[in-house]
């Protein structure tokens, strides 16, 4: 009896916690129909007028492609280059290993806002200005270290003598690595690429201090707006986003299966 | 003959050479790319961001000409900064004590779930990973705020008579960074909750033992090395994390990472920014060092993971 009642108490507090987790995207999505001038929860009547708003407010769509082009440009590179880099890692033995690794894992550690501010200077110094090519190489330095992570999870235990079999029958190197080798660690390089594109897409600190007027990424053109505004405008733009992401997870769900994306992740 | 094995074997050993140089020059070139973007834009800005800490602030430039350690020497003489760094070490325990138990009773329940039950609860567990962090703050505000869910709620069960002031307070950086940091606990959790085997939770109640002693007994030791890998990670996050305490807390509530974005992007006092960045450096590696020596020390008396 005692223990049928500790298993619905238990139960209880799991489902608080489920609520807790998705009460303020709830709360975001309901509250982007309201047809009040103001945030309100629940909302006031149905209308889909905060949607059409941003019709008015081209700065958002201007941000969001900006944000996607640079998400795509640092998950594309971050791959390519980190899963070059993980190859060496696994494959090779050579001097200075360690701190390789060691270099390439600590932006992990190291605060993104400290990053962001030492970035600025630096690109100031050098006379790089705001553009996307500045916000990817930010954004590549966020994202190497997971991308890394994924794929030599899916290099270790790798059988190479499939590469020295094809090797053998006359394959080039370049054949071996596209036609064998990339095949088998898919899964690690693509969950490596999403894992790249949602970071960059979502990064706020670093961005921040890397925009300028004209080039603003989403995230930061977000909070910009409403730290001076309160109006639903921001809760149907942030419900178009959570529409997109819940879009994106479909489709992978779809190509690949969520589970194994989250599995080579550990 | 002999001269003709001789030079047979040099070829080879050439062979051997060269082959041993290729393979030696391709290695850099796969770690080239990675290489050089690290060291240039991330090892060389850190780097000059170390020395203007260690300069003074000049009000025309930013960056003045002479060698001081006054911008350290003012933060941690200073009671209001001082009260900072606590603030913000604080927040992070917080964080960690919450998370984990708020996490823990759900990566129970779903390290023991099967089949498509335990793939929703992943998703739905995961799902906050994927969403815009300042979208997931900003449902904060909107739950949080002076006239927002919860003090309306509140207001019509008649439970209180105004409005709680909850938004741009500890309390509201606290919720913000639980939210934002739970899933890592649940899967780090999960991790060591799915390596013990099931038949010692069964034989600890065949024997009799309440769910209460099995939990106390048996799971939370076999759990620790989970909830230490977690808490570590939780908190070392929490205590570099911006966006939170920035969406959630603002001015009113400095913690170290809104301290050092004030005093670079508002002040345009460079030295005092950097500094203030790696005295937060400084405190999130010792949190690393310190657990991995517990870690250690820990792996020779249980057999950890």
């Amino acid at each position: 009896m005692s223990r049928k009642l500790s298993k619905y108490f238990f139960n209880f507090v799991c489902l608080l916690v489920y609520i807790f987790l998705l009460a303020p995207i709830v709360v975001i999505l309901l509250s982007s129909l309201t047809t009040t001038e103001y945030i309100v929860f629940p909302p006031e009547g149905l209308t889909l007028r905060w949607y059409t708003e941003l019709i008015e407010h081209p700065e958002f769509m201007q941000s969001f492609t900006l944000s996607i082009i640079v998400a795509f440009g640092t998950a594309i590179i971050s791959t390519a280059i980190g899963t070059l880099a993980s190859l060496a890692v696994v494959r090779r033995q050579f001097k200075g290993k360690t701190a390789i690794v060691q270099l390439v894992g600590s932006p992990l550690l190291i605060p993104s806002v400290v990053f962001g501010v030492a970035l600025l200077q630096f690109y100031s110094w050098i006379g790089l200005a705001a553009s996307p090519l500045a916000l990817i190489l930010g954004h590549i330095i966020l994202t190497v270290p997971f991308v890394m992570r994924l794929v030599v999870a899916s290099l270790v235990g790798f059988d190479r003598s499939i590469e020295q079999a094809a090797l053998n029958l006359g394959a080039g190197p370049m054949k071996v690595f596209f036609q064998i080798t990339l095949p088998i660690i898919k899964s690690g390089v693509i969950a490596g690429a999403i894992f790249a594109f949602i970071t960059s897409f979502d990064d706020l600190t670093v961005a921040l201090f890397i925009v300028s007027t004209d080039v603003v990424t989403l995230p930061v053109r977000i909070y910009t707006y409403m730290q001076y505004q309160y109006d639903p405008i921001i809760t149907s733009v942030s419900s178009i986003m959570i529409l997109f992401t819940v879009v994106l997870m479909l489709v992978i769900e779809r190509v690949l299966g969520v589970g194994k994306v989250f599995s080579s992740k550990n | 003959m002999q001269a003709g094995i001789g030079t047979e074997h040099d070829l080879l050993l050439q062979q051997k050479k060269k082959n041993l140089n290729k393979k030696r020059l391709d290695t850099w070139l796969l770690l080239l790319p990675t290489l050089g973007i690290f060291i240039f834009f991330f090892l060389l800005p850190l780097f000059f961001l170390f020395i203007t800490s260690f300069k003074n602030f000049d009000a025309s430039t930013g960056v003045g000409n002479e060698w001081t350690l006054q911008n350290y020497i003012k933060f941690m003489s200073d009671p209001f900064y001082l009260g900072v760094v606590w603030r913000t070490v604080k927040i992070a325990l917080l964080t960690t004590l919450i998370t984990i138990m708020i996490s823990y009773p759900v990566a129970f329940q779903i390290s023991r779930s099967k089949g498509r039950t335990r793939n929703y609860l992943t998703l739905l567990v995961l799902s906050p990973l994927l969403i815009s962090m300042v979208i997931r703050c900003y449902g904060w505000v909107i739950l949080l705020s002076n006239n927002g869910v919860v003090n309306n709620t509140l207001l019509k069960l008649g439970w209180i008579d105004q409005p709680l002031t909850l938004l741009y307070t500890e309390l509201s950086v606290v919720i913000g960074m639980v939210h934002v940091l739970f899933p890592y606990m649940v899967l780090s959790i999960m991790g060591s909750l799915e390596k013990i085997d099931p038949s010692v939770i069964r034989a600890s109640q065949n024997l009799g033992a309440s769910s209460f002693r099995t939990f106390f007994s048996i799971l939370l030791p076999l759990t620790l090395p989970g909830v230490f890998a977690g808490s570590v990670m939780v908190f070392s996050l929490s205590v570099s994390s911006f966006v939170t305490p920035a969406i959630l807390g603002g001015p009113q509530v400095k913690v170290m990472s809104y301290l050092t974005y004030e005093q670079v992007a508002v002040m345009l006092n460079w030295p005092y920014g950097g500094a203030i960045g790696f005295l937060l450096i400084l405190i999130a590696t010792i949190t690393i060092i310190a657990y991995s020596k517990i870690l250690a020390r820990s792996e020779k008396g249980v057999a950890i993971q």
